[in-house]
């Protein structure tokens, strides 16, 4: 047959139900891809051919028994290494984590389990999702399959890169600033942030927690579609009072026309010095392209929004800062030896646990979190919070979604940003997404024209607007390929069809 | 007005990470350039503004009953163990939290 990699989510699932192939043969093929491409991307940080293994021999089993298989069913699936499943370890991608076995199981993973899924393995990511392109994990880079000299993006890179280099056609990221939009353009796939609260983070290991949210990968935005309704078909997560109860609903009316709904543009925006050129280019296919589906483009403001990023510095490592407190060395996490006192073990085990980026980011927050220091940074942040909110509720009075750049750039090269603030200003067009809370979806829209790396356009829309968000996504994917611009569903070209024969 | 070499000491003793000197030094740039990335945030009018802590607005904490594994979420203890550096029996073994100067901070 053909190369497993040929295959949407979606035609693997309805393939394993109709019999033309098995979940334990898809899963060989993602085996095989994975141990035939990974040398070069290096998405995984651990795969688990066990686990996947008995997962597609249960689907298996389950189809000889007659019994009715889930929306996912012999789906091979990544997840990101701040998930805990069992018989993994979840490292996060730092020394802190290095053998830390998982002691149950994230909701997130369990509901694509749930639903079929086949899990292949643990994706890299920046340590403990602190970075914007995977190079501050501890283990190893991982490689952007579209160029190999170039970075997967991040923090979720890794996820990103084996959706992208065809080893699965699916993944989990989690996006606190950006974390999956941003790989996703830089990778050429489509990547979605939820609306906070859709769905649970139970059992993902916490970086903000006013901030972050699980979303999937996949090389259309049908099979992410697909994604969703396994994530929220569970319900509300009582493990997660966060967790909102979201109708499994995105695969209805996907198709359906866009016709005389609504888009915004922020023509300011765009004029932002750190666009560049062949980004700007393919924001404006991306415009032409839903014009093309009868979308009616208007212009709206987000005043409040170059200041998201210094709201955002301010909130996330305060929250970051407050979370990785844990990472004490006692209960679980890297414990220096020989220590005499609890105190001298406790700062120790930080220090040679963590990484550069991790320490900064909760030197900052416990500066931040300071006595005399709250009042004067994280107080304001949290009312510039109210502000961004507000102007969000006022765009999407006149419009469906709002139209934007995932990043200012197509991904860079190794060691090309080295500066940290340098790196958090990437994150330009995601992170007021997250202060908001409202949902975001990065769509491929082609290649750039200077460095010939994918570009996506993001389209944000209200909270828990996430099914018609998805429709407008839909709409323009399949505008920019009738345009010829990009094609949904294809591997980056290095890597098409080399191993995963089915 | 600018952190000193000596504040980050400070702040590092606070968030317990053992920095070395040489660190110090890198964090002490790190942190002001931070800072001074930060102060868009200063410059609002921000009179009779609300905060927004978090996106959903009336969460409330989730309270249980005051009974062993009241939502089943509980690891067994082994499990809870299996993580750890040092355990001894059913508990996390851990250093002096005395020490030998009389007190931990």
């Amino acid at each position: 047959m053909a190369n497993f990699d040929t295959l949407s989510a979606a035609a693997i699932a309805a393939g394993v139900k109709a019999g033309d192939f098995s979940a334990t043969e898809v899963a060989r093929a993602a085996l095989d891809a994975i141990e035939a491409r990974d040398g070069e991307v290096q998405a995984f940080l651990q795969t688990s051919a066990e686990l996947a293994l008995e997962a597609a021999a249960a689907t298996d089993a389950a189809r000889a028994a007659g019994e009715e298989l889930g929306p996912l069913a012999g789906v091979p699936m990544a997840y990101k290494d701040n998930m805990h499943l069992v018989g993994t370890r979840t490292t996060c991608a730092s020394k802190m984590l290095y053998n830390y076995e998982s002691t149950f199981t994230a909701t997130c993973v369990q509901r694509t389990l749930d639903a079929g899924a086949t899990p292949v393995g643990k994706a890299n990511m920046d340590e403990f999702a602190f970075g914007s392109s995977t190079e501050s994990s501890a283990f190893h880079p991982t490689c952007n399959p579209w160029d190999t000299t170039r970075v997967p993006g991040g923090s979720s890179g890794g996820s990103a890169a084996a959706v992208a280099s065809g080893e699965v056609p699916l993944s989990l990221g989690s996006d606190t600033g950006g974390s999956i939009r941003q790989p996703a353009s830089f990778c050429g796939v489509v990547g979605m942030k939820p609306t906070y609260g859709a769905v649970s983070r139970y059992g993902v290991v916490a970086f903000g927690s006013s901030l972050d949210q699980v979303g999937p990968f996949g090389r259309s935005v049908t099979d992410v579609a697909l994604a969703m309704n396994a994530l929220v078909a569970g319900g509300r997560d009582h493990l997660d009072s966060t967790s909102q109860e979201v109708p499994a609903n995105f695969l209805d009316g996907l198709e359906d026309s866009v016709e005389g709904m609504r888009v915004g543009i922020i023509s300011a925006l765009m004029e932002h010095e750190a666009v560049t050129d062949e980004v700007r280019k393919g924001l404006e296919a991306a415009r032409a392209a839903l014009e093309a589906q009868g979308v009616e483009v208007v212009e709206v403001e987000l005043p409040n929004m170059t200041s998201a990023i210094a709201a955002y510095y301010v909130i996330g490592p305060s929250e970051a800062f407050s979370n990785l407190a844990r990472f004490d060395g006692v209960r679980f996490g890297y414990q220096e030896p020989n220590c005499t006192t609890l105190a001298e073990q406790t700062a120790l085990s930080r220090a040679h646990g963590f990484g550069a980026e991790a320490k900064r980011r909760q030197m900052l927050g416990a500066y931040l979190l300071a006595a005399g220091v709250y009042d004067k940074y994280y107080y304001p942040a949290q009312q510039v919070r109210t502000l961004i909110t507000d102007d969000y509720r006022r765009a999407f009075e006149c419009c469906d979604a709002i139209l934007l750049p995932t990043s200012p750039t197509s991904a860079f090269h190794f060691g090309e940003i080295s500066d940290p603030t340098q790196m958090y200003a990437s994150d330009l067009f995601t992170i007021s997404n997250n202060i908001a809370g409202n949902g975001g979806v990065s769509v491929p829209v082609g290649l750039g024209s200077t460095s010939g790396m994918p570009i996506a356009a993001q389209l944000q829309g209200p909270a828990f607007k996430d099914h018609t968000l998805l429709r407008m996504a839909r709409a323009l994917e399949r505008s920019i390929e009738e345009a010829g611009l990009a094609k949904p569903g294809t591997v980056a070209p290095a890597f098409a069809g080399k191993g995963g024969e089915l | 007005m600018a952190l000193t070499r000596e504040d980050v000491r400070g702040i590092a003793d606070y968030a317990r990470i053992a920095l070395t000197e040489e660190e110090l030094d890198e964090m002490t740039t790190y942190m002001n350039e931070a800072v001074e990335m930060l102060q868009p945030i200063r410059e609002y009018d921000l009179e009779g503004v609300e905060p927004t802590f978090h996106p959903i607005g009336d969460l409330s904490n989730v309270m249980a009953g005051d009974t062993p594994n009241a939502h089943g979420r509980s690891l067994d203890i082994d499990v809870a163990l299996s993580n750890a550096g040092a355990s001894q029996g059913r508990t996390f073994r851990v250093p002096s939290i005395l020490g030998d100067e009389g007190g931990d901070r």
